[in-house]
């Protein structure tokens, strides 16, 4: 999937996320969120998996979390993709 | 409750200003975007966006501590980017940035008055990409709106170049004076072309900024304008300088503008305690006037290039003698004064 154009997904409330994707040359993953002391590997393992699942081997992608559960990560993370990629 | 709306109306709009007075804010006329938040037909939340500002947030007390604000938050954002900005800045009262830390806000800086905060790739991304013109060693650094760039700052310059190993010339980004930042950004960099330890950078958002300072604009000296030196100089003190080993600012005397003069005091009270040597020099006088960039565009404004051609280097009166630069010109002889 190409990333062709800066797109959003999500909302700033609790339990939920804002994902921002733009184009880029590499694939760079930047996280906010209010747990990232003690999870911050495991919500990159969530953005990771609809990223391999729709193929985006370069965009740059930044979230803003705030305690978001895993289904929600991966929702959000793939509606901002698909929007980036003008489906 | 439902979502945060956009508030259009002219009705919503009075609403909104009677909750923001209501909670001891100031309503002010120059927000780009105002949205709301309503239970029934009752406005209980409204925040407002200028620029990459978010402002005016507040949240009837039968909504306080519950999603409003971050609803608030949601829609100002969206739309903030829609209008192209990445980075969002919030200033309010030390005891509000828990609350803000808790939607991922990162407080930039806090003092007794007010607080600072940001979200979105902000100060990490300019660090990130000014880290080539990064140097150790005991560094200067000087913060110039340069509207325009004239003797007095390439004087200033050149003192302070001498006294420190790199000295690093800061240039106003925020776009709000009369000549635009590519020209003072370009007319800074032509004019200092020849002095070897000098770097020219952009401020960002992170010195003399609609963010940091919006008084400077308006040249308005009150408890808000006081209030917001201290933190644009603390965030200069405890962001800007560490990364560029800056251990010394230099600033011109101020004859002219009582908001700049306070700015200068502001941090020969304040920078020492960031371990900032603080220095004053006097300015460049031409006969026994001073010069100063405020005068520069009074001549220009009155046509008067001859008198400015002593004033200025020639890099800036290349420019002035440009079709840009006459445009600007004819800004100045047509409009009333501005920074």
């Amino acid at each position: 999937m190409q990333i062709r154009r800066k797109a959003t997904a999500g909302t700033s409330q609790s339990s939920d996320l804002m994902v921002v994707v733009e184009p880029s040359d590499t694939l760079s993953i930047e996280i906010e969120s209010t747990v990232k002391k003690q999870y911050e590997h495991l919500i990159r393992v969530r953005i990771q998996e609809p990223l391999a699942r729709l193929g985006v081997t370069a965009a740059r992608i930044r979230v803003n979390d705030r305690g978001a559960l895993d289904y929600a990560i991966d929702a959000r993370v793939e509606a901002a993709l698909r929007r980036a990629a003008e489906e | 409750m439902t979502g945060a709306v956009p508030l259009l109306s002219d009705h919503d709009r009075l609403e909104a200003r009677r909750l923001i007075e209501s909670e001891g804010l100031r309503f002010e006329t120059d927000a780009d975007d105002i949205v709301g938040l309503y239970e029934g037909e009752c406005l209980v939340a409204t925040g407002s966006r200028a620029g990459y500002v978010l402002k005016m947030l507040a949240i009837a007390p039968s909504q306080q501590g519950g999603e409003a604000l971050g609803e608030l938050v949601t829609l100002l954002i969206q739309r903030g980017m829609d209008a192209g900005h990445e980075t969002f800045f919030v200033y309010t009262r030390p005891d509000n940035v828990t609350t803000f830390e808790r939607l991922n806000f990162r407080l930039l800086v806090t003092h007794s008055m007010a607080a600072l905060l940001e979200i979105g790739p902000g100060i990490r991304e300019y660090l990130d990409n000014h880290r080539a013109l990064m140097r150790s060693g005991k560094n200067g650094a000087i913060v110039v709106n340069g509207n325009p760039f004239t003797l007095g700052h390439l004087h200033l310059a050149e003192t302070a170049a001498r006294r420190v190993e790199h000295l690093y010339l800061f240039v106003v980004r925020e776009d709000r004076s009369v000549f635009p930042f590519d020209a003072r950004f370009r007319l800074a960099r032509e004019a200092t072309a020849h002095l070897s330890g000098v770097t020219v950078l952009e401020t960002s958002r992170y010195a003399v900024s609609a963010g940091t300072f919006p008084s400077y604009f308006l040249r308005r000296l009150d408890d808000a304008a006081l209030a917001q030196m201290q933190l644009d100089v603390r965030l200069f003190g405890s962001v800007l300088a560490p990364p560029f080993s800056v251990r010394a600012r230099f600033v011109g005397d101020e004859p002219y503008c009582a908001t700049t003069a306070a700015y200068n005091r502001t941090m020969e009270e304040v920078l020492g305690e960031y371990g900032i040597e603080w220095t004053q020099i006097p300015r460049l006088a031409h006969g026994d006037a001073a010069i100063s960039a405020s005068r520069v565009r009074e001549f220009l404004g009155r046509g008067d290039l001859d008198r400015v051609a002593s004033w200025v280097p020639p890099a800036t009166m290349a420019y002035l003698r440009s079709p840009e630069g006459r445009n600007v010109i004819r800004r100045l002889a047509g409009a009333g004064e501005g920074r």
